[in-house]
């Protein structure tokens, strides 16, 4: 047995450009061992709804699949927003042989929603004590941020004085 | 010229006849990070779970890595992405999380993979295709499709989460509900609470969540569980138990976003189209409120991708609804406020709730209705009227 020999190799691109009239466009692309699938979604801005939708998916073992075209429809109008998982998933399906194209359909969005966080994440600052500051009031304007990963846990330096302001009952 | 990219490279190789060794790398315009850990091919347990950054943001980043050995032990089965989303996603690093799902559909990969070549040595004729055809049809044998794992695990705290057979009006005395001593006057209710174990994202039980509500004085919660009847006995026997109002309504999945349901005691399951959930209502004469409209974003609201008041009241939802939750506890003030604007731009009646999930936020937004509410028929008719308002209340 070989075991410096891969079994399985898998590549996932996803990238976000702006388009004509200010909307993005994301393209997942996805090769691995058994699969060649693209998913491609328009996003209408600023409303951030899904405006328009393709792609392609070809399985070794599946090979494509046949309602592919009405399944990406049924997500025409959605917003990418908080909450789309789980209605992208009730849409689409959730059986097996639909799941990886379910899932480029999500990765679109996580694009054009890190799109703009990077936007808003250039705006940090250099410096430590800068960027403690920075983050500490993007948690306290934004409070799903506040205990939803390690580096806004409770107790940590970043929420301490969302915390405090906590306490006091000023927040 | 692209703004965003994202790369995920996931590979695959068998250490040895029990154990694949897996590496995964995401590399971002704004993350770069590395996992790599063991599978053992019979159970698909994973073990050595290691991780590094190579770029991140904020300076408490690299605490995430201290938590990635709570993925130590995961089986890597179809349905385990949930879990991963909740312990290395809420613990560590939603990145890392990731990365994690890439990593165990590799795996999952990677034996249908080693499955087929052991078929292959008793019938060296059988194709990838037709092998996948066998496995697809012993795979929908033991699983129910379309169905997640925690929702068949769920049990009702009514013993049923089908809807009552029979509607059973309830009527509280106004006297002896809960807290006497409403706010300014006001019945106060809080329109939105969800309760564990019928929300599978609660983490407080009902009782504790009624408990809570009493103690700090409102008159009254909503139970809104997501696509979640509760039983009218169920629910009297709540009331009566905590002697304190507590009704029925529902949050309800559409592909506008979730919809808040009053007066309707249908179970529905999955996504329901708006216009659909609409006229269901209706037709029984219930009442439904769009439920956070505009919750945005973990680093960015509405008003950050340039969206206003004037054109977010053109959008389907608005067509749809009797009214608008423009106090939500789940969202930011910025986000509440363009909900407000938005509803008093169109002329509909605005409500607040919770959204708790938990009893430490129970009653931060609620209700204030001119008249005391103290059944299911009355706080539709209030609703209906619009004798009421959203509120701050703790």
């Amino acid at each position: 047995m070989s075991n410096n020999i891969l079994k399985f190799a898998m590549n996932r691109n996803t990238s976000v450009e702006k388009i004509n009239g200010g909307n993005l466009r994301s393209v997942c692309r996805l090769r691995d061992t058994f699969t060649d699938a693209e998913v491609v979604i328009e996003v209408k801005m600023p409303d951030m709804e899904i405006c328009a939708i393709s792609g392609y998916f070809r399985h070794a073992g599946w090979g494509e699949i046949e309602d592919l075209d009405r399944r990406l429809q049924a997500v025409m109008g959605v917003r990418v927003a908080a909450g789309m998982l789980k209605i992208i998933k009730g849409l689409m399906g959730e059986e097996e042989k639909i799941q990886q194209i379910v899932y480029m359909v999500e990765e679109c969005c996580h694009g054009v929603i890190l799109t703009l966080t990077r936007k808003v994440l250039l705006k940090a600052p250099d410096d430590e004590a800068g960027k403690v500051s920075f983050y500490s009031n993007m948690v306290k304007k934004s409070i799903r941020l506040y205990d939803r990963c390690a580096a806004f846990a409770k107790g940590t330096p970043l929420v301490a004085e969302l915390e405090a302001e906590k306490a006091k009952g000023g927040a | 010229m692209f703004d965003f990219m994202r790369n995920k490279v996931v590979d695959v190789a068998r250490l040895d006849r029990e154990t694949l060794e897996v590496h995964g790398i995401l590399d971002d315009s704004i993350y770069s990070l590395e996992l790599c850990f063991k599978v053992n091919i019979s159970d698909l347990i994973c073990s050595g779970v290691k991780g590094r950054w190579l770029r991140w943001t904020t300076p408490e980043c690299p605490r995430a890595i201290d938590f990635l050995h709570e993925a130590e032990g995961f089986c890597l089965k179809a349905g385990i992405d949930n879990k991963i989303h909740k312990t290395i996603g809420r613990k560590s690093c939603r990145h890392f999380a990731n990365l994690f799902i890439e990593c165990g559909h590799a795996v999952r990969e990677t034996v249908k993979l080693l499955n087929w070549e052991a078929a292959q040595k008793e019938n060296p004729e059988i194709t990838f295709k037709q092998f996948m055809r066998n496995d697809e049809t012993a795979s929908m044998a033991e699983s129910s499709p379309g169905m997640d794992n925690e929702k068949k695990e769920l049990s009702s705290p009514s013993g049923t989460n089908k809807p009552s057979p029979k509607k059973t009006e309830h009527k509280r005395n106004a006297g002896s509900l809960g807290n006497p001593s409403a706010k300014k006057g006001k019945f106060v209710i809080d329109m939105h609470v969800h309760t564990s174990p019928a929300s599978p994202c609660a983490s407080d039980s009902v009782d504790a969540m009624i408990q809570e509500a009493r103690r700090i004085g409102l008159q009254g919660i909503c139970l809104t569980d997501h696509n979640y009847v509760w039983s009218a006995e169920a629910v009297q026997a709540l009331s009566e138990k905590h002697d304190f109002l507590v009704l029925r309504a529902n949050e309800i999945i559409t592909e506008q976003g979730d919809i808040l349901t009053f007066g309707f005691y249908e179970n529905l399951q999955g996504i329901t189209r708006l216009a659909d959930l609409k006229k269901k209502v209706a037709d029984v004469g219930g009442f439904i409120v769009a439920a956070h409209p505009f919750r945005g974003f973990l680093t960015f609201g509405a008003d950050d991708v340039g969206l206003t008041p004037d054109s977010a009241m053109a959008r389907e939802l608005f067509k749809w609804v009797d009214g608008v939750e423009t106090l939500n506890g789940k969202v930011t003030e910025t986000e509440n406020n363009m909900a407000r604007d938005v509803a008093n731009g169109l002329g509909l009646p605005s409500t607040g709730g919770s959204d708790a999930h938990d009893i430490s936020t129970v009653g931060v937004y609620a209700t204030a209705f001119d008249e005391v509410i103290d059944s299911e028929a009355s706080l539709l008719a209030a609703l209906k009227q619009g004798k009421y308002h959203p509120v701050v209340f703790r």
